[in-house]
């Protein structure tokens, strides 16, 4: 069950399926329905292959699927150009990436503010929001370093920081915790969560790991590009915990996979 | 799969990486031959000219040699380095490391054989233009292709023993402790800020002061600066890359107004670690392009002086005259009657030139008659002057003492004969080379230069001048009687000649085609630099494509448009072409700024057309190579994996 009464729709797939052609045609999704309201912490799990990271490139308009309508907050993005749908990701996501990719040559502070300068934002509201969100991810001892004297937690809550700078609607998230031990992983996963509770963000979460997935509101299972299963969380952590584990167990007994690649 | 042959799938499979580096080896590799070609050429011997070329050609080779030297070490190391992630995995697998230095070897000769072979097959191919375009420079006799072991085996030799030798010298330069850092490859490492405020600020010190001394130089100290600047120059382009830009970037990067716009953040802090990475190179190219600019630049001007060689030489030929010349008359009428036999029309004036004291000056002072004047200044296409008794005209030496002397009125009494003249003004137009007739000089009436004569018997010397529209023909004219000037300065014997002969438009053609020639070879050495610095460049940008790529996924997934990604690519390329470019730009023209003060005390020539003309000429070609490799670029960094 949502959690807010007043439905919001944020993202709606309808039908989306995803041809790749090549040598093999390979039908990466296959009529695949799902929505996602404001303010939802939604994980998406399968097995390798089963189509999440195109899920989550069609979500961020890298992709375009071959057939099916995808809306995000009101906006079709098949309908805009090349320019039109840079700007677009720009103003409405955030990106949080399994192997971080914070740019080495820029400082914490800097890469956090990266999207900002990219839209010309004054300099001094671009202050205002880095000491705002540096109290929230406690970063405030790390702000002039660079990203390689950062631990893992650090260097991916400065990247979760760079998603949140600029306020987007929706923020995606490809296994946050994959590179991360498991002090740093629940740090992280705390952080995504306190931030989908106090700013009302959406969070889309692409995750191999059971523990990652049962910080979430609902979990979302695909498999071969298709719809498999969905479970909503339930009031104790460790419960919903039991429940992703017995899904994975269903969907073919890759518990275990949790390679990343 | 042999082991050979692992190395030369290597090779032909990473053919886009070696392409740049193959590229400019064979350029260097067919420049030295086509130099080689004429090195051995048959039927080029002897003669002052030849001597000059042969000269040039040689020195040329050599300049080739080391640089190409240098270049090869550069990019072999910026190569081994970009490819660590695979020599990790090799090593990884298990790979001995004499077999690693093994794979490298033969890599290397592959490459070096391989562009060895295209280069002098490509040289001999265009040695037949090369041949042309030598032979309506140097005006030698046709050069026909010829075939001979020499040019191919020092081409072959010198460039197999340079291959040789890095490919066995390379390997060292490959990290093999640390295994796992090797797989991981570059990029881990960024050190962080590293420069010295003090050097930085020196860098600059030194910069400024040297500008400041080149445009400020005069004639009396530019011997000095000469050497002077040179060192301090460089010293502080060293400073200025490793120093002095980190230092001034730091400074703009405190200032977040400044630095957080737009995409200067991005741009200027990878400017930041591209300067750091490359700063020596940077150097490297700076030095390499200033030489190469200078040298052009004083060729083109020396080429300048030739072609105002016939303002200071409006005479065709000109036969001095002196006391107890015998062979006067015969060498007059030699010259001609080989005129004739030439089939050029001359206007031919004999200027008997006298001396006398002047009162006025205490100087002796040359005398002309006016007829003899006027005949040769009509010739030129003037008008006839005229002078009454007693007036008399100042002959200006150089045309840039024609003002001064035009406004002087000189009362004066030439002394041994007492023939008093007013010397009113001066004659308006050079018909003379400079101070051919004397610094201080007058022509006087007819009736009043007879009267001296007279009174002095024979005169001083004469002048005879001949015009000769079409002056550049000349250069087998009175060559008996150069040949016997030539004998006398050889024996030691010039007191004995009583006379002095000159054929400009002979020595216009040796000038010229010395100077065009330099010029030549001036201008392929620079094509050699030029490609080099560019190909520096561009390695440079290869060993970080990975990375890169990997930066430009980041940013497309966060929404970069294509046009603000070519804006960032531009803002990070466009400083590593042209600050080393510019900053060799401007060392020039300080450069220029000093040797000018030098050309005007020597010949009074402006060298500011020609050097504008070559430095934009080279601007022009950068900018194209800017555009192909940011091309090259855009397209492998797109092509993500």
């Amino acid at each position: 069950m949502p959690k807010n009464t007043i439905k919001n729709t944020i993202l709606e797939l309808k039908q989306v399926t995803k041809i790749y052609e090549g040598k093999v045609i390979h039908r990466a999704l296959n009529r695949l329905d799902f929505e996602a309201e404001e303010g939802e912490f939604i994980a998406i799990m399968g097995p390798s292959g089963s189509g999440k990271t195109t899920f989550l490139n069609i979500i961020s308009t890298i992709d375009m699927p071959t057939y099916g309508q995808v809306v995000i907050d009101g906006i079709e993005p098949e309908s805009l150009n090349g320019n039109e749908l840079a700007l677009f990701r720009r103003r409405n996501f955030g990106f949080v990436f399994q192997d971080i990719n914070l740019l080495h040559m820029l400082t914490v502070e800097e890469n956090i503010v990266l999207p900002l300068t990219l839209d010309g934002l004054p300099v001094s509201e671009m202050k205002r929001r880095v000491a705002r969100l540096s109290d929230q991810l406690t970063l405030n001892e790390i702000l002039n370093r660079r990203p390689d004297e950062l631990s893992g937690g650090q260097a991916q809550r400065t990247a979760v920081g760079r998603a949140l700078i600029h306020k987007p609607k929706l923020i995606l998230a490809d296994e946050p915790t994959g590179n991360l031990d498991s002090k740093s992983a629940k740090e992280v996963l705390e952080l995504l969560g306190h931030i989908n509770q106090t700013e009302r963000a959406t969070i889309i979460m692409v995750t191999h790991d059971p523990i990652a997935a049962s910080y979430c509101d609902r979990v979302l299972f695909i498999k071969d590009g298709e719809f498999f299963n969905e479970i909503y969380k339930d009031e104790r952590r460790q419960t919903f915990f039991q429940r992703i584990l017995n899904v994975l167990s269903l969907l073919g007994g890759n518990v275990n996979d949790l390679r990343t690649m | 799969m042999t082991f050979r042959q692992f190395a030369y799938r290597n090779v032909v499979r990473n053919r886009r990486i070696y392409a740049a580096f193959f590229m400019a080896s064979v350029f260097s590799v067919m420049v030295f031959f086509l130099y080689s070609m004429l090195l051995f050429h048959p039927s080029i011997e002897g003669g002052a000219l030849r001597d000059i070329a042969l000269l040039g050609m040689g020195v040329a080779e050599l300049i080739l040699y080391i640089f190409t030297t240098f270049f090869l070490f550069y990019s072999m190391r910026a190569f081994l380095q970009a490819r660590t992630k695979e020599f990790g995995i090799l090593l990884h697998l298990g790979m001995e490391k004499r077999q690693l230095h093994r794979l490298i070897f033969i890599e290397t000769i592959l490459i070096g054989a391989g562009s060895i072979g295209v280069g002098t097959f490509l040289g001999y191919m265009f040695s037949k233009f090369f041949f042309m375009v030598v032979k309506r420079i140097v005006l030698l006799p046709a050069l026909p292709l010829y075939f001979s072991w020499e040019p191919f085996a020092l081409t072959v030799g010198a460039f197999l023993s340079l291959f040789i030798i890095i490919s066995l010298v390379a390997p060292v330069f490959i990290r093999t402790d640390g295994l796992d850092e090797l797989i991981r490859g570059e990029g881990s490492g960024q050190k962080t800020e590293g420069f010295s405020k003090i050097r930085g600020i020196l860098g600059l010190i030194l910069l400024g002061l040297s500008y400041t001394l080149a445009s400020l130089t005069s004639n009396n100290i530019v011997i000095g600066l000469i050497f002077l600047l040179p060192p301090l120059a460089t010293l502080g382009t060293y400073f200025f890359f490793t120093d002095s830009l980190p230092f001034l970037l730091d400074l703009f990067k405190g200032r977040k107004e400044l630095y957080w716009r737009h995409f200067r953040l991005l741009a200027i802090s990878e400017g930041v670690i591209r300067l750091k990475e490359n700063a020596r190179m940077f150097f490297i190219v700076t030095i390499v392009s200033t030489i190469a600019f200078m040298s052009v630049g004083i060729l083109a001007s020396l080429t300048s002086f030739a072609s105002q060689y016939r303002e200071v030489n409006p005479l065709g030929l000109v036969y001095v005259s002196y006391p107890g010349d015998i062979m006067e008359e015969r060498n007059i009428n030699r010259l001609r009657d080989e005129l004739r036999r030439n089939g050029l029309e001359y206007t031919y004036v004999e200027f008997p030139v006298l001396k006398q004291l002047s009162s006025f000056t205490e100087f002796t002072v040359s005398i002309v008659k006016l007829s003899t004047i006027n005949q040769l200044s009509v010739a030129f296409g003037n008008e006839a002057l005229q002078l009454k008794e007693g007036e008399a005209l100042f002959l200006p030496p150089t045309s840039s003492t024609f003002e001064q002397l035009n406004s002087q009125n000189v009362e004066t009494v030439l002394e041994e004969s007492g023939v008093s003249v007013r010397v009113n003004g001066a004659f308006p137009y050079q018909l003379f080379p400079a101070h051919a007739i004397g610094t201080n000089a007058i022509i006087l009436n007819d009736a009043d230069f007879e009267q001296i004569a007279s009174f002095v018997k024979s005169p001083s010397f004469v002048y005879h001048a001949f015009d000769i529209p079409d002056w550049q023909k000349t250069k087998n004219i009175g060559l008996t009687i150069e040949n016997s000037m030539a004998k006398s300065i050889l024996e030691g014997t010039t007191h004995e000649l009583n006379y002095s002969f000159d054929n400009p438009g002979r020595n216009y053609s040796i000038i010229r085609t010395t100077f065009t020639l330099l010029l030549f070879i001036g201008l392929l050495l620079a094509g050699v630099f030029l490609l080099a610095a560019g190909s520096f460049i561009y390695f440079r940008l290869y060993t970080s494509l990975d990375s890169d790529r990997k930066q430009f996924d980041v940013l497309r997934r966060m929404g970069i448009t294509d046009r603000e990604f070519k804006k960032i690519v531009n803002r990070q390329l466009i400083p590593q072409f042209f600050v080393p470019w510019g900053v060799a730009l401007l060392h020039s023209s300080f450069a220029f700024l000093t040797l000018q003060v030098i050309w005007d005390a020597l010949a009074e020539i402006s060298i500011v057309r020609e050097l504008v003309f070559v430095l934009s000429g080279f601007t022009i070609l950068q900018v194209i190579y800017f555009y192909l490799i940011r091309w090259r670029y855009l397209a492998h960094i797109r092509t993500s994996g």
